[in-house]
């Protein structure tokens, strides 16, 4: 009810207001009019009163004239046609009526100029005659126009021989209108002097005696009705004065009638009503149209007002709206809010924030015209909300919804919460839809949950890890400390000490084993552990392992090959002690779950997509052991995983190698694959990306002596490797793969003239060894050709026998093309083919008699070193800190030290600062003096700051003797290969 | 039929049309008509007593009446002139050396028996009779309802303010006071026209020589003045420009129109009676603001003109005074429905509404001029032009300019001298 009186109350206050102004105006103007119609009848009357008196001074001045004239003709006696047109001929130019009349009493009538006429005078000659009164009446004149005759008695007079009585003279309607000179109302009123029948004496107007009878007119052609026109009648047979207002041929009339005066003749005028009213219509006309102007004027000025104020209104409706807008969409640039409003009965949108586009990838226009795009942005089309449930929101309500939407372009999700509120008016309904982003919410929401549940795993993991190491730690240190007990019990027997140590020594390998894993493995995880990229030589990172690997799986009788696969680059940049770290890791593991006798693959192989700048490299572990199962697979890399197994039982393990070389792995952004099968082996893959230093081409003048490289080699796959990896550098390589083979193959080159340059043997083959194979060569062809021997193994053993049987040199497996040049250069540079080369690697060097410079604050470690190197033959002097260990290097004279074996953690002086002072010093050995750092900071960026320091080396406490003495003869070997002391 | 009828070839081409009939002799009259004029029973009756009285034969030379004119032309070019020659006093007289050929009648003794209209028509602009009249005749003028005057209290106009005033008299008793049958009724026109030129023949021959033109005279533009404003006040009705012949009748009968500008045996031949017979309707002049006191138009007459080169001179002047003998020529128009010629042609019937104007008709005849002898005037052409005007597609002065447009033009194309 309420709605639909506020929807009319204001059409129906206008229209109420304009029936009442059109009422109002019709009853002013109904009354105005009756009152113009009074006031302009009476003045009809007036006028017409006027008229009457003109018109009955007329006739009394005619019939003055006449008496007047007739007196005169009388009196001056025998007038004759000249006299009478000389009389009368003036004076009818100026009282300008149309003939002059001489009237006989036996009823003729002459004119002046002595024609006889016709003159009836309606029956009126006694009246003339006998009763001597002037009469008026009608006339036809000769030329058929009709006209109205005064007749005035006079005394008895001769004209032209005739006696006369009376004189008349006539006037045609023309001749009256210019005389009555009754033109009012526009000439559009009729005036009639009548006889009280109806019968027309004389017409004002030119051309009105065609009105022969106007009553009967009136009769004919009013809508008077018989009643009216008898009373009419009546009215003028007695002479009263009257007014009709009556209908002649559509148009109102009024008919004013007054008494002549004269016999019965009534004055009878009629006036257009309109014509009557004229003046005061036209007055109350330019009232209601000045006020109907005024009101116009005043409506529109209203109306101007109002669409003024309006306009003003909605301009700054529309300002505000416009500044709203833009504070909206500045606003909303700079929020990850969407806003947008719907109207619910046009389902039309009235406003969507521009980030939109920014957000969700749609234009803002677009999902203006089409709010189902923005469904489509919803994942799961949960943005989809039923009508009737927007419907059912209450009025300032609102609901919401968590959505997950996803941006056009990008595909970007973002998770947003869609506030519903529910606005408008009680007409109006609309929705405003506010989409949150909580994305950011959402995640802190996940990572937080995620924190919790890592917190929760990590507080497990934490005691699975105390838990794990406890047992690990407890049982090393359980035979350590059980075997301790039992070398003191049996002391004395030398047997039980031997093997007691032994138990205890790789019981304390195995606990540093655990503890250098368990730090590594921390590091790695806090996030402490940095990469060194630097050029490297994978030929001698694979020799290295090979070198490593090489004897632990000669230990199990196991059989460890190294392939190269695709020529890849021999210089890389990277890391190369995590790169040897995770191959070692992986290698070593197959060692030791290969059984006995099995055998362990290692292939390097470089991958499609490498480039001048860049080297991808597959490193493939591949063993024959015990595998795993597909359980223990999906938790190869968790920490402390180990799988157990009778035979993993059997075997030591920290279970934290694999999560290091997984994260090392993932910190050089590589991919670790593993395949295993149980019981039947597993292959690791490692794919890793090394930038490639500018090329430099080694040994290019050797390019053109060697034309020709016989292979010889059981393992085909070796042949074919040399083959790959010589293809583009000009060198022929032909391939046998076995010794019987390569003999006669060299012997027919030679025969033949087609020697080769360079004879390549694998030391191992079934049919004939590689020494075998040399000498034969040698017996064959003689001494010319290098012969080099390619093996896997360590040659030392052998080195004595091989250059016995005409071997020139050894070359490590796999096969590098640069090992090769720089192998094979010495027998062309020197132009000796044949002669042996020095040997290729140094024995690990003995400590006899050497003298070290021992910097270490630690008591019990200071003599634990001292004690080592006095067992291996070497004396030392101790410092207890670094500034210490200086000053007795200063002190001492050259020669005096071999070596400073310096703790890194000292009090005073720590040991980087001591070595570079010791390198800064003017000792003239400051530059020459061997430092290793001893420490027990292993991480490789405790190696860096060693080098970085100025050390030579690194040596992980506790000490291990084979590590010093294996350093010190590298150390040596360089100090004299520079030309140093020991050269 | 008495008379013998004998074919004449004038030429192997010219005559072939032609035909004659009579009498044939060396001495006969020979009468050249148009073949459907020929034909009248007055003519027949006259030719007939002629020879019946006379003895004497008549050779009556008939050419079909479309050729009438060409061939007439040709003939008197080719010197094969009749004795005796029918045609109108009109324009196309102009064709015949007048002057030359045509023996001038005024001072024959049955001049002065002719009436005042049928004599001032067959004179020419010198005033030189042409011919004896010899035909049926009527009056065009104002027809009226005299009932419907006479209930109404009004009486028929003397004069122009008369008219109007009774015009807008009856306009306000709900009736339409002419009606003007604009569709196609070109007689109308010239009513107006005739007063002008027929009271100034100095107008008409300068208006002929080309000297002047209609816009040139004030009476034209006046008359074109009157027709649109009496059609502006509704004089004519609302459907005047559908308003044809065929309509006038049924207008005036049923006294849905009290006036109209027509000629007396229009209601013998054409009017059939409704609420209103003939006896109803009385005659006044016609009022187009060109006379004050209004005018009539006499009858076309068809006048019986001597060549006054004719061997048989004499004789054919007797023939002429033979039918305007009173005797003969009222045996002729027995029971003819025509206005006479003659004044003691008292055997015709003429209209009641003719005989109680008489005394207006004398005094207001005129000849027939417009259409006659106005050069290259048409009815119908100035009758659409008239329609145009009150259609509204042109005005008061655009419809006189093309008035003298339309009647150059066909002068000029009938090779009138001047144009």
């Amino acid at each position: 009810m309420k709605k639909w009186f506020g929807k009319l109350f204001a059409p129906v206050l206008i229209c109420a207001v304009a029936v009442a102004s059109v009422a109002l105006g019709a009853w002013y103007y109904n009354f105005m009019s009756a009152r113009i119609f009074e006031d302009s009848t009476g003045h009809l009357e007036e006028i017409y009163a006027q008229v009457n008196r003109t018109f009955g001074a007329f006739v009394e001045r005619n019939y003055g004239l006449l008496t007047n004239w007739g007196q005169y003709f009388a009196r001056t006696g025998g007038q004759t046609v000249e006299d009478a047109v000389a009389y009368i001929e003036p004076k009818q130019g100026y009282w300008g009526f149309s003939e002059f009349y001489f009237l006989t009493a036996d009823g003729r009538a002459f004119t002046m100029y002595g024609e006889e006429r016709e003159m009836a005078l309606d029956g009126c000659w006694d009246t003339v005659m006998v009763n001597h009164t002037p009469i008026m009446a009608c006339y036809t004149l000769p030329s058929g126009e009709d006209a109205t005759v005064f007749v005035a008695p006079s005394e008895q007079g001769l004209f032209n021989g005739t006696e006369f009585s009376a004189v008349a003279m006539s006037f045609t309607s023309a001749d009256l209108s210019g005389a009555l000179k009754v033109d009012a109302f526009s000439g559009k009123a009729r005036s009639f002097v009548v006889h009280s029948d109806g019968r027309v004496l004389l017409s004002t107007q030119s051309g009105g005696m065609v009105f022969q009878n106007f009553l009967q007119y009136l009769k004919g052609a009013s809508d008077l009705d018989e009643e009216e026109l008898a009373r009419i009648q009546s009215d003028w047979k007695n002479g009263v004065t009257g007014l009709v207002l009556c209908s002649v041929g559509g148009t109102e009339r009024c008919v004013l009638y007054q008494r002549v005066g004269f016999q019965d003749f009534v004055l009878v005028s009629s006036v257009p009503e309109n014509v009557v009213s004229a003046g005061f219509l036209s007055v109350q006309k330019t009232t209601v149209l000045v006020l109907a102007v005024i009101f116009l004027l005043i409506c529109a000025g209203l109306i101007t007002l109002l669409i003024v104020r309006g306009r003003r209104l909605s301009a700054m409706n529309q300002m505000e709206i416009q500044s709203r807008d833009l504070m909206y969409d500045a606003l909303s640039e700079s929020l990850d809010d969407i806003f947008l409003m719907l109207d619910l009965e046009t389902l039309r949108t009235d406003y969507i924030s521009p980030n939109v586009e920014r957000l969700l990838g749609i234009r803002a226009q677009e999902a203006e015209s089409d709010i189902r795009l923005l469904g489509k942005c919803a994942v799961n089309g949960d943005m989809f909300i039923p009508m009737s449930e927007l419907q059912a929101i209450p009025f300032k309500g609102s609901i919401y919804r968590e959505c997950e939407y996803m941006h056009q372009q990008s595909g970007e999700r973002r998770w947003y919460r869609m506030t519903i509120y529910r606005t408008g008016t009680l007409d109006v309904k609309k929705c405003i839809f506010v989409l949150s982003d909580r994305t950011l919410e959402r995640q802190m929401n996940l990572n937080l949950q995620e924190a919790l549940t890592a917190a929760r795993s990590a507080n497990e993991a934490k005691s699975n890890f105390l838990s794990n190491m406890s047992h690990d730690i407890r049982t090393p240190m359980n035979a350590i400390v059980g075997f301790t007990m039992l070398l003191e019990k049996d002391a004395s027997d030398v047997e039980k000490v031997r093997e007691y140590t032994g138990k205890i020594k790789a019981s304390s390998h195995h606990l540093l084993s655990l503890i250098n894993d368990v730090l590594d493995m921390s590091k790695i995880e806090s996030g402490k552990t940095y990469l060194n990229p630097d050029l490297f030589s994978l030929p001698d990172l694979m020799n290295e392992l090979n070198i490593m690997i090489l004897p632990q799986a000669r230990a199990k009788g196991q059989t460890f090959t190294m392939h190269l696969k695709g020529a890849p680059p021999e210089t890389l940049i990277g890391d190369r002690l995590r790169l040897n770290q995770i191959l070692i890791n992986l290698l070593s593991n197959a060692v030791k779950y290969t059984p006995e006798g099995g055998s362990i693959e290692f292939t390097v192989a470089e991958l499609a997509g490498s480039s001048p700048q860049l080297s991808k490299l597959r490193f493939t572990v591949r063993d024959d052991g015990i595998g795993m199962s597909r359980e223990y697979l999906d938790q190869i890399f968790v920490p402390f995983s180990r799988e157990i197994s009778s035979v993993t039982n059997k075997v030591q393990g920290t279970g934290l190698g694999m999560a290091i070389t997984k994260n090392l792995v993932d910190l050089m952004g590589g991919i670790i694959t593993v395949d295993s099968t149980l019981g039947e082996g597993s292959t690791f893959t490692v794919e890793l990306s090394f930038a490639l230093p500018e090329k430099a081409e080694a040994a290019q003048g050797l390019r053109g002596r060697v034309a020709r490289l016989l292979v010889a080699d059981d393992d085909e796959d070796v042949c074919l490797d040399v083959v790959e990896t010589m293809r583009d550098t000009g060198v022929a390589v032909s391939y046998v793969t076995g010794g019987i083979d390569a003999v006669k193959e060299a012997v027919r080159a030679h025969s033949a003239g087609e020697k080769y340059d360079v004879i390549l043997l694998d030391w191992k083959m079934p049919d004939m060894n590689g020494v075998d194979t040399a000498r034969s060569i040698r017996e064959n062809i003689g001494a010319d050709v290098p012969i080099l021997v390619l093996t896997s193994y360590d040659w030392s053993d052998i080195e004595a026998q091989a250059r016995e049987a005409g071997i020139s040199a050894f070359m490590p497996k796999p096969f590098f093309a640069s090992t090769f040049w720089r192998t094979v250069e010495p027998f062309f540079a020197a132009e000796a083919p044949g002669q042996p080369p020095e040997p290729v690697q140094a024995p690990p060097a003995s400590l006899q008699g050497r003298h070290f410079l021992i910097a270490e604050d630690n008591e019990l470690n200071a003599e634990i070193l001292t004690e080592m190197l006095d067992m291996e033959g070497a004396s030392s002097e101790l410092a207890v800190n670094g500034r210490e260990a200086i000053e007795l290097f200063q002190r001492s004279q050259p020669g005096h030290f071999d070596m400073i074996l310096m703790d890194v953690q000292m009090p005073v002086m720590n040991g980087y600062e001591a070595t570079r002072t010791i390198r800064a010093s003017d000792h003239p050995e400051a530059a020459s003096i061997p430092i290793v750092a001893m420490t027990a900071n292993t991480f490789a960026e405790d190696v860096k700051a060693a080098f970085d320091a100025g050390m030579d080396g690194h040596l992980a406490k506790p000490i291990d003797m084979d590590a010093v003495r294996a350093l010190l003869g590298k150390l040596f070997e360089e100090r004299r290969s520079q030309g140093g002391q020991d050269a | 039929m008495k008379r013998r009828i004998a074919s004449l070839l004038l030429a192997a081409l010219i005559l072939l049309p032609l035909s004659s009939c009579g009498k044939k002799g060396a001495d006969s009259l020979t009468l050249l008509g148009k073949k459907s004029d020929l034909e009248r029973s007055y003519m027949t009756a006259i030719f007939d007593l002629y020879e019946e009285k006379t003895g004497q034969s008549l050779n009556l030379i008939s050419i079909e009446d479309a050729q009438y004119e060409s061939e007439a032309v040709k003939l008197f070019e080719s010197g094969g002139a009749p004795d005796i020659f029918l045609h109108f006093n009109n324009a196309d007289l102009a064709r015949f050396d007048v002057d030359g050929v045509f023996y001038d009648l005024s001072h024959e003794a049955w001049v002065s028996d002719l009436t005042d209209g049928a004599c001032d028509y067959c004179r020419d602009a010198q005033g030189r009779l042409l011919g004896l009249p010899f035909w049926e005749s009527s009056v065009s003028g104002c027809y009226y309802n005299r009932t419907i005057l006479d209930g109404l209290g009004l009486k028929p106009a003397a004069t122009q303010a008369d008219f109007d005033m009774l015009c807008q008299a009856l306009l306000e008793a709900g009736l339409t006071p002419i009606c003007w049958p604009a569709d196609g009724c070109g007689w109308i026109p010239q009513f107006g026209l005739d007063p002008i030129f027929a009271d100034d023949p100095e107008l008409l021959r300068s208006l002929n020589a080309n000297e002047i033109a209609y816009s040139d005279i004030p009476a034209v533009q006046s008359m074109v003045d009157w027709i649109a404003g009496a059609s502006e006040k509704g004089w004519f009705g609302g459907n005047a420009l559908k308003t044809g012949w065929d309509d006038i009748g049924p207008a005036l009968a049923s006294g849905q129109a009290v006036m109209t500008f027509i000629w007396d045996t229009w209601f013998t031949t054409d009017f059939t009676p409704g609420r209103y017979g003939a006896e109803d309707f009385a005659l006044m002049p016609v009022f187009m603001n060109t006379a004050p006191l209004g005018t009539y138009e006499g009858g076309n007459l068809n006048m019986m003109m001597v060549n006054k080169s004719s061997p048989r001179l004499e004789k054919a002047l007797a023939f002429l005074e033979f039918c305007a003998t009173p005797e003969n020529y009222n045996a002729a128009f027995d029971s003819i429905a025509t206005v006479s010629c003659f004044k003691g042609q008292t055997t015709n019937i003429q209209s009641p509404m003719v005989t109680e104007a008489a005394d207006s008709i004398r005094r207001l005849e005129r000849v027939s001029t417009a259409a006659s002898r106005i050069a290259g005037y048409s009815g119908d052409d100035t009758a659409a032009l008239i329609r145009a005007l009150l259609a509204g597609e042109t005005d008061s002065a655009q419809c006189v300019a093309e008035m003298d447009r339309v009647r150059m033009e066909e002068a000029k194309k009938q090779g009138v001298p001047g144009f």
